[in-house]
């Protein structure tokens, strides 16, 4: 075939040939050896991977009004290697974002592929830069926590960061349940990396939050707030919480702190008072832990209300340190004791008990250990073993001092004497619900223990009674429906571990109506000024917020000669 | 066998105008995917633009309803709202049971009162 053909012909014959079999081996190179990398490489190139956020968990309160919900805003990103005229864009942008010229030059002048300029900005804002139309400058959809209610139960919500992460509150403790599972989209990208519409090869779909369902009543809430305001002005005190539960169920029907804070923008207020004071601070509760001494008393049969005590005229010396009532008082009954709150009569009775029965019920009222409430941050306050006690340590402790509680151990305590002896758990998420409304997990009101008997609740809440009557708390009266309770002026530790003279914490607890609870109601002030006794600042609070819970829930004085003064013409 | 090339040509030439057919076929077929894709796309940004609009408009009536919002809003009027009292109140009963009794009871005490009631 070959023969006689010239050698020019052959040499290019042969050439082909070599060609042809690099070619080939080539080409299985690529085919074989470097196939994986080579179409990860092609694939990188024209995929693309779009996340899809799921919608994070809406909070309702109890009516299932919202209380947390979100919104989409705008946020606005810049790819810096394609804007221009850096200079003069960065001139635009900053005076409309609010941000100096340099600090978004410094941007635009990164060597990146992708910096923000402003995330979750307002629609005026993002409207504007929009009809800028810069080249090189574009926006995105980002999913915002909004909370219609401001500052309205801030404490209990918390709030989230930007990306949308819970960091305090119930926002931060539910968060593996309100965030969700985020999905993607494959998709195909063009040559200028956009997104090429109907060729999605694969898409998983994002699992929306979870919804939490409170126990909180917004508008309980709203006046329990506005009162705790007036009250937390008016004395100047330094911080103040309020707290409003149902005895019965432990459910938490509002509970507030001041200073508190907007969690649209949490940022703007100090850390300080983003604190849960409610829970996380504990404080020495002064008089108004002479309810578990009396109860303890009462229980164990060591006094009876009509039983004696002297109280010293006002002063009493025991172990080398001098007790004082704020009133001198002298030969005083045991429910006189606790209604005019003397500190000599309480510790001279707490003296028939012993320190090892009064620990023990100390501990059946729950101080020393955390509620469990599904708020996070919760402390368990100080009680120390009776073993560690000093020789005054049971005068002081019977008195409310050296023990810290929190201001919802008081509110447990409390409820347990409006329940009819009974410690019940509080709790303040009723349900978490999916998506679509369906009950994932129900918080049902756990089993009370029983820490005192029916009749000595009963006992105390007739001595508590007499204590607004007539006793410390006369400004908690509301008429016709005959709260109850008990005012707590506890002095302060100063720095040097000496008793404060200026510095107090005034606490009004109580429940309301008497004869029948429904609510119990916590006041705590930090450090009120000028005044600082329980029973002027905190009783008035405890009074208007009793008061219009009464009215919210229809609840009708009994009295009839109230109901006629209130209400000109009474129902027959 | 005939191997006259002039036999070939019209099969080549179907082959070819096939071949262009289906492959004219296959662009305007992903043409229309394209096409059908993108109108999905700017429809589904008209709907997220609306829900979004919807969302920021339920979050402004949650906003005005809140009571915080509320109370402001009737201090600066000096509209003070208070409970009214019991004898203030008067309870009105809507079951349909109670009034088609109402109008029997109605019906015996006046016979003039059957016009009215006649045909309930």
């Amino acid at each position: 075939m070959y023969k006689g053909t010239p050698s020019r012909i052959r040499k290019v014959l042969y050439t082909l040939i070599i060609a042809f079999v690099l070619l080939c081996v080539r080409l299985v190179f690529v085919q074989l050896g470097a196939a994986r990398s080579l179409s990860n490489i092609a694939s990188n190139q024209y995929r693309l991977l779009v996340p899809l956020l799921p919608k994070r968990g809406v909070i309702y309160d109890r009516n299932l009004k919202e209380l947390a919900i979100n919104i989409n805003l705008v946020s606005i990103f810049a790819e810096p290697f394609k804007v221009k005229d850096k200079g003069i864009d960065s001139q635009k942008l900053a005076s409309i974002l609010g941000l100096s010229q340099d600090e978004i030059y410094k941007k635009l002048n990164q060597k990146r592929g992708f910096v923000w300029l402003g995330r979750k900005v307002s629609q005026d804002t993002a409207r504007v830069i929009r009809a800028l139309n810069i080249k090189g400058i574009d926006f995105i959809k980002e999913p915002h926590r909004a909370y219609p209610n401001g500052v309205i139960a801030s404490h209990i919500l918390g709030f989230t960061d930007i990306d949308n992460n819970g960091l305090e509150g119930l926002e931060l403790k539910f968060d593996k349940y309100l965030k969700g599972v985020i999905g993607y989209r494959y998709a195909i990208r063009d040559a200028k990396q956009r997104e090429v519409p109907g060729y999605e090869y694969k898409e998983i779909q994002p699992i929306d939050g979870d919804n939490l369902v409170l126990t909180i009543d917004s508008l309980i809430q709203s006046f329990a707030e506005r009162e705790l305001e007036n009250g937390f002005k008016k004395y100047h005190a330094k911080g103040a919480c309020i707290i409003v539960m149902d005895p019965f169920t432990g459910d938490i029907l509002a509970l507030s702190n001041r200073p508190n804070f907007d969690p649209n923008n949490a940022k703007a207020e100090p850390p300080d008072s983003r604190r849960n004071r409610a829970i996380c601070d504990f404080f020495e509760p002064g008089s108004s832990f002479k309810i578990i001494t009396a109860s303890s008393l009462l229980e164990e049969k060591a006094v009876q209300p009509s039983d004696k005590f002297f109280c010293e005229n006002g002063e009493y010396k025991w172990c080398g340190h001098k007790y004082h009532d704020h009133k001198p008082h002298g030969w005083l009954e045991f429910r006189d004791v606790i209604k005019y709150s003397s500190n000599i009569g309480t510790m001279k009775a707490a003296q028939r008990l012993g320190k090892d029965r009064l620990y023990k019920y100390i501990k059946k009222f729950g101080f020393g250990e955390k509620t469990g409430i599904e708020l996070p941050g919760e402390v368990n306050g100080i009680t120390t073993h009776p073993n560690t006690w000093s020789k005054l340590s049971l005068c002081s402790i019977s008195m409310g001092q050296e023990v810290t509680v929190t201001a919802l151990q008081l509110a447990c305590a409390m409820s347990t004497l409006a329940n009819g002896g009974n410690l019940v758990k509080p709790r303040i998420v009723d349900m978490i619900q999916d998506c679509t409304g369906n009950v994932i997990q129900k918080f049902e009101p756990k089993k009370p223990q029983r820490v005192i008997s029916e009749e000595t609740a009963r006992e105390m809440r007739t001595i508590l009674r007499s204590v607004v009557d007539s006793g410390t708390a006369k400004l908690a009266e509301v008429e016709g429906y005959f709260p109850a309770g008990k005012t707590g002026t506890a002095q302060k530790v100063e720095s040097n571990g000496t008793y404060s003279h200026s510095k107090f914490t005034a606490s009004f607890i109580g429940f309301v109506p008497s004869d029948n609870p429904k609510f119990v109601i916590v006041v705590i002030m930090d450090e009120p000024r000028p005044i600082y006794y329980g029973g002027v600042v905190c009783a008035p609070v405890f009074k208007k917020v009793a008061a219009e819970l009464m009215s919210y829930y229809k609840i009708w004085p009994k009295d009839k000669k109230v109901a006629e003064k209130n209400n000109k013409k009474p129902a027959s | 066998m005939n191997k006259n090339p002039n036999n070939y040509c019209p099969k080549i030439l179907a082959t070819i105008l096939m071949v262009t057919f289906v492959a004219v076929m296959y662009v305007n077929q992903q043409a229309l995917i394209y096409q059908m894709g993108l109108k999905v796309k700017q429809n589904n940004d008209v709907y997220a633009k609306l829900v979004d609009h919807n969302k920021i408009l339920v979050y402004n009536v949650l906003n005005l309803r809140s009571p915080v919002a509320l109370e402001r809003r009737l201090l600066a009027k000096e509209v003070e709202l208070s409970m009214p009292s019991k004898w203030q109140v008067v309870k009105i009963d809507h079951s349909p049971k109670k009034l088609v009794l109402n109008y029997k009871n109605l019906a015996k005490k006046s016979p003039l009162a059957n016009l009215f009631v006649s045909g309930r």
